[in-house]
């Protein structure tokens, strides 16, 4: 059985139990509302990619939600497939949280649907479609909907001159044979807000502005580097999250579905490039203007030559290992191996979960209020940023060294490393876990935790 | 489609069984680059250096058009390719022959400049085109100038490789100079049995003028069966076997491509 059928029978079984409760919330005013529908991108003067989007525009909408409110978003599906909408980052019911893995209802071609959800935790979150692709490189994460999502806190003392979102990506994929063997998507063109670089609006801002940019790659399968010429970086959150300890980098990575704020002050007037740090992905187009109030000319990139992004820097400084006595220990570990099979030069790899592949993967059962140690032993040749629904973990060992405090929910396990996180069992129900690069979940990357 | 005849490891064989069954007769061949062309192209600032080995285990016994006879002929052949852009490159050959009698012998020099369908096409076959140009001594080859265009075109499907390369040969300088355009097509199937050796069959024929192929005995026609040995991005290595069925083609060759690409890009992690 592949993930397709897998969905399939799922969404079939989730749309049957799914039936009531969305009929109980027809009524349920919506609150904001996202129509999926094809959309014909130009990315730069005269070059169009043909896309699905929400609203009309790339990336969606930004929906700027109270953290501990509750919000109704209707969703109108005019795509021509089955669709679902997943709320990235958000602590949300199964039946909501846009997995139809997870037991939320896909919304047939044509039909309307309610996500009534409270959004929690507050941060930087994003939405997207959490459909299966395989071969078909115009569906699912490599199509255009994907979109902001900022979770007002209760209280937020930071205080900015300016915010800026950008969304990272990937288009007009094609499958391809690779070194290694096996067949992956490469890409013509790369965009920042759906904009090759010096075609879309310039980010205006001021001398003396601090600002604060959120980024999110919502790429396939691609990671990226980000810089910005004449200035540096000052980390703040990850995935939503604030840091421990922000730093000030050169530079900042991105695995797909990864997010990074950053903080920069601007004192450094002039016109500047925001841009992939590697030369061949900015070529294809990733980069974006920032331009100072009355300056103008030629955008100017100062090309670094190494790169450079390590999680463990902005992690507590005390990273010693627990008191006996503190809770901390009893954690219950999970190994979780990641392991790709080959079948054929022509073909993607097949990948497997401890020598399983979904739909086929072990259900993990959780005990509510338990706390869980992922331990990942990624014996693959390929990097892997991996997801885990409806939860943050805090990271605690990346290939070897330990770290502390930093929370995501999306971490990249490097080929042939480990890396553990901890975590607590507090969402009833159906979790899933994933890589999020689109290729490798479609080819059986997933495996579900069910918390009890 | 008749690809998808080859759904199992099965065909293959029983393929391979009947294409011998079907070539038992021989003669000569200038078996000097033994290959069936995938589609893509080297890499710009990236170096191929390939050598061909080519074994006659049996061959022509007497001197035929003032040809020198194959029988246990050694062909060496040094194939240097260097990449262009990312959908062109140029390819040198420098053929010897090694032989009792008659010592190791220069025998010619082709350049073959190819270029491809690029990526950004989204073809959904690799598709490229190369044109070989030559000569080559005539106690080799009656015919010393060549020129020959071939079309390339392959897939992976799954584990299955399909590569289709129908070759047009034309001679410049030599008895069939008035013999016009030549059909050569050579054809492999392939099947990965794992992700480091892969295993086949190419076919190789000459059947003459277009319009006017030869008769059967007359036309040359070959059947290896090869493997592919994919131990690393930075090498080749091809292995075969093949068996002549015309009177007009060798008995019996074993065949080796053994290739080291060269990377002059510095290494460089942002480019």
């Amino acid at each position: 059985m592949t993930r397709r059928k897998a969905l399939k029978l799922s969404g079939m079984a989730a749309m049957a139990a799914g039936l009531d409760r969305l009929s109980a919330i027809a009524e349920t005013p919506a609150d904001y509302t996202l129509d999926i529908a094809p959309y014909s991108l130009e990315i730069s003067p005269g070059r169009f990619i043909k896309t699905i989007a929400y609203n009309q525009q790339i990336p969606g909408p930004l929906l700027r939600l109270k953290e501990g409110v509750p919000v109704t978003i209707g969703v109108s599906n005019n795509s021509g497939n089955d669709e679902v909408v997943h709320w990235h980052g958000l602590f949300l019911p199964p039946e909501v949280d846009g997995a139809m893995e997870e037991g939320t209802p896909h919304i047939p071609a044509g039909r309307s649907a309610r996500y009534t959800f409270t959004p929690t935790p507050s941060g930087f979150r994003w939405y997207h479609t959490h459909t299966f692709a395989g071969r078909d490189v115009k569906k699912g994460l490599y199509s255009g909907q994907y979109g902001f999502l900022w979770i007002e806190p209760r209280e937020n003392p930071a205080r900015y001159d300016q915010e800026f979102f950008l969304a990272l990506h990937d288009w007009n994929a094609m499958i391809l044979g690779s070194d290694d063997g096996s067949m992956s998507p490469v890409y013509d063109y790369s965009t920042i807000n759906g904009k090759t670089l010096g075609f879309g609006e310039p980010l205006r801002v001021k001398e003396g502005q601090r600002i604060l940019v959120h980024v999110v790659n919502t790429s396939a399968t691609e990671p990226h580097w980000l810089a910005l010429a004449g200035h540096k970086l000052r980390v703040v959150a990850l995935d939503g999250h604030a840091v421990p300890s922000p730093q000030t980098v050169e530079m900042i990575h991105l695995s797909p579905a990864e997010r990074v704020s950053v903080e920069v002050d601007m004192n450094h007037p002039g016109v500047w490039v925001l841009g992939e740090v590697r030369k061949h992905v900015m070529s294809a187009g990733m980069g974006i203007v920032v331009e100072y109030a009355g300056r103008s000319g030629k955008p100017t990139w100062n090309q670094p030559q190494m790169l450079e992004w390590d999680y463990r820097r902005f992690g507590a400084e005390d990273v010693a290992p627990p008191a006996e006595s503190s809770g901390d220990l009893k954690e219950t570990a999970i190994p979780l191996t990641f392991e790709s099979k080959f079948t054929g030069h022509g073909s993607m790899d097949r990948w497997m979960i401890n020598g399983r592949s979904f739909p086929d993967t072990e259900t993990v059962r959780l005990t509510f209020g338990q706390r869980y140690r992922l331990v990942f032993r990624n014996k693959s040749m390929d990097d892997h940023p991996v997801h885990l629904h409806r939860h943050s973990f805090e990271l605690r060992r990346l290939a070897g060294k330990e770290t502390r405090g930093i929370l995501k929910d999306t971490v990249l396990v490097k080929a042939g490393t480990e890396a553990e996180v901890v975590f607590t069992a507090n969402q009833p129900g159906l979790t899933l876990f994933h890589c999020h690069q689109q290729d490798h979940m479609d080819m059986g990357f997933m495996m579900l935790f069910r918390c009890i | 489609m008749a690809l998808s005849l080859f759904h199992s490891r099965k065909t293959v064989f029983a393929l391979f069984a009947l294409l011998l069954g079907c070539v038992l007769h021989a003669s000569a061949q200038g078996n000097y680059e033994i290959q069936v062309y995938g589609s893509d192209t080297v890499l710009p600032k990236t170096t191929m250096v390939e050598l061909h080995s080519n074994y006659t285990a049996r061959g022509s016994l007497f001197t035929t058009d003032g040809t020198y006879p194959t029988n246990h002929q050694e062909h060496e052949t040094l194939e240097i390719t260097q990449g262009l852009t990312s959908w062109s490159e140029v390819g040198f050959y420098v053929f010897s022959s090694i032989q009792d009698g008659h010592g190791i012998q220069w025998v010619g020099d082709h350049i073959r400049p190819r270029v491809r369908v690029p990526d950004s096409w989204h073809w959904p076959v690799g598709v490229s085109l190369s044109t070989e140009v030559g000569y080559q001594r005539p106690v080799y080859s009656p015919d010393t100038w060549t020129w020959e265009l071939r079309p390339i075109v392959d897939k992976s499907i799954g584990r299955w490789y399909l590569a289709f390369n129908p070759a047009l040969e034309r001679t410049w300088h030599g008895p069939d100079i008035r013999q016009g355009l030549g059909f050569s097509p050579g054809f492999k199937v392939g099947y990965d049995f794992t992700r480091e050796i892969s295993g086949g069959l190419e076919y190789y024929a000459d059947y003459g003028r277009i319009g006017s192929f030869d008769s059967f005995r007359n036309q040359q026609q070959q059947v290896f069966a090869v493997t592919d040995l994919n131990v690393s991005p930075k090498w080749e290595i091809n292995l075969g076997v093949g068996v002549g069925s015309t009177s007009a083609t060798d008995h019996l060759i074993v065949k080796g491509i053994l290739g080291r690409r060269f990377d002059w890009r510095r290494p460089s992690p942002v480019e």
